[in-house]
């Protein structure tokens, strides 16, 4: 039995038949190839699969397929419009807040709903609201300021 | 995970019709933190999933003239952010806020937690110690007799949960966690202590099968002035109350350690004025 499901994907239309024992991670990555949103633990604790949907982050990998009907969802591949990275991807790059790149997308998706609902975050208010977001090579310091930096930027 | 049917009836009645056809072999799905894992880890492995979102009856928190009613759709960040639970209830809104990450808090139900009956629920203590009642489409139970034992609870097969009603009271006290890391994290031990008026309540979680109330060590406290003494008392009869194991998290010994530190901790900052509501 397939389930059909309604959402918008980065603000573009989607219509699709999935079956109910899918999360919306596996649609997103096997079923839509958007392949930035990814698989840590599949269990709601390290991050890796953050989206924003309706507005908040949430975990991807614990949502399953048919709850995504009438969902807006924002994924990674979202955030660049027009080949031109947003300020929070540039601060990233620039503060080499990355070394492979798999925790990027979760940490990317956590502090832009951060971002959004409070442009000017103190530093506790980050660390708190990435802390769902584990990264096993970077460390945390470089993060945390790239999105200091990006916060700085903003608005201004 | 195996496959099942997905429903997401719009009404509590279809809700209902749909738990009287599947009985035991139907789960209800709120924010999924807990039911997506069990299907995941094959720990359930349902004909169907009834996904109790889309009911309309159904809703978030409310405050009212009587009663704060955390409706079933609540999730853990509703519960820590509303005002008034912030204001009556900080302890409370404490606990849903350590529950998990923010991603987890944007899907997870406090009524969800409690169903879920872990003996270390972390909005299990703070509603223990309020005495609050689980409300569903058919009677009301006290939180402390509906979970029975680990994940286990007096819910019928063909019951919901509609919401948790905690009738309005004064008091003020605080929620500890604790645990290895300080967000997603399990809790190691966690507790809530409370005074009302001359009154004091004391609940732990994750030592026991279930949340509990130490009821002699508050019968110990009640109706007594505070005094470091008495403090004293309170924290080797706490000790002595609760039947905690050793696991993968702690050792029984740390544990019962941690309950007479919570309790003496607790106890003093409440002498002290401390943890005003
Ligand atoms: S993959 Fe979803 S939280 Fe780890
Ligand atoms: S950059 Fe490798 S896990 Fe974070």
């Amino acid at each position: 039995m397939k389930y059909q499901i309604r959402f918008t994907l980065n603000g573009e239309e989607q219509e699709l038949y999935v079956p109910a024992n899918y999360t919306m991670l596996r649609v997103l990555r096997d079923e839509l190839n958007f392949m930035g949103t990814k698989e840590g633990c599949g269990a709601g604790e390290c991050g890796a699969c953050t989206v924003i949907a309706d507005g908040r982050p949430v975990n991807a990998c614990i949502v399953l397929a048919p709850e995504m009907d009438g969902m807006s969802i924002e994924t990674v591949e979202g955030l660049a419009k027009d080949g031109r990275l947003t300020p929070l991807q540039e601060a990233f790059v620039s503060h080499a807040a990355l070394q492979c790149g798999f925790c990027t997308p979760g940490f990317l998706m956590s502090a832009t709903a951060l971002l959004r609902e409070n442009p000017h975050p103190a530093r506790e208010e980050i660390i708190r609201a990435i802390s769902g977001n584990l990264c096993r090579c970077t460390g945390y310091v470089r993060i945390i300021e790239a999105i200091e930096d990006a916060a700085r930027d903003n608005g201004q | 995970m195996k496959n099942f049917l997905y429903h997401k009836p719009t009404t509590l009645s279809e809700a209902l019709s749909l738990r009287a056809r599947y009985g035991q072999s139907a789960v209800l799905l709120a924010g999924g933190s807990d039911v997506v894992i069990q299907l995941r880890e094959h720990l359930i492995a349902p004909e169907a999933v009834i996904d109790i979102k889309g009911i309309a009856e159904l809703t978030g928190v409310v405050w009212d003239e009587h009663n704060l009613w955390i409706g079933a759709k609540t999730t853990m960040r509703e519960l820590a952010e509303h005002p008034e639970v912030l204001r009556a209830y900080p302890f409370l809104a404490d606990a849903a806020s350590r529950v998990g990450s923010k991603q987890l808090r944007n899907r997870a139900t406090c009524v969800g937690n409690i169903v879920n009956a872990s003996p270390l629920c972390d909005t299990g203590t703070p509603l223990y110690a309020l005495d609050a009642v689980v409300v569903t489409n058919a009677r009301e139970i006290p939180i402390c007799e509906f979970i029975t034992f680990v994940r286990r609870t007096s819910l019928a097969a063909d019951e919901i949960v509609t919401g948790i009603r905690v009738p309005h009271q004064n008091c003020k006290g605080e929620f500890t966690k604790i645990s290895r890391r300080s967000e997603v994290d399990l809790s190691t031990v966690c507790a809530t202590v409370l005074q009302a008026g001359d009154s004091y309540r004391l609940s732990f979680g994750a030592v026991a099968p279930t949340p509990l109330r130490l009821r002699e060590t508050e019968a110990l406290l009640n109706g007594k002035p505070l005094t470091a003494a008495r403090i004293e008392q309170a924290a080797i009869s706490a000790r002595a109350e609760v039947k905690p194991i050793s696991d993968i998290r702690a050792s029984l010994e740390y544990r019962l350690d941690m309950v007479e530190l919570i309790t003496r901790r607790s106890l003093t900052n409440l002498m002290n004025g401390g943890s005003e509501a």
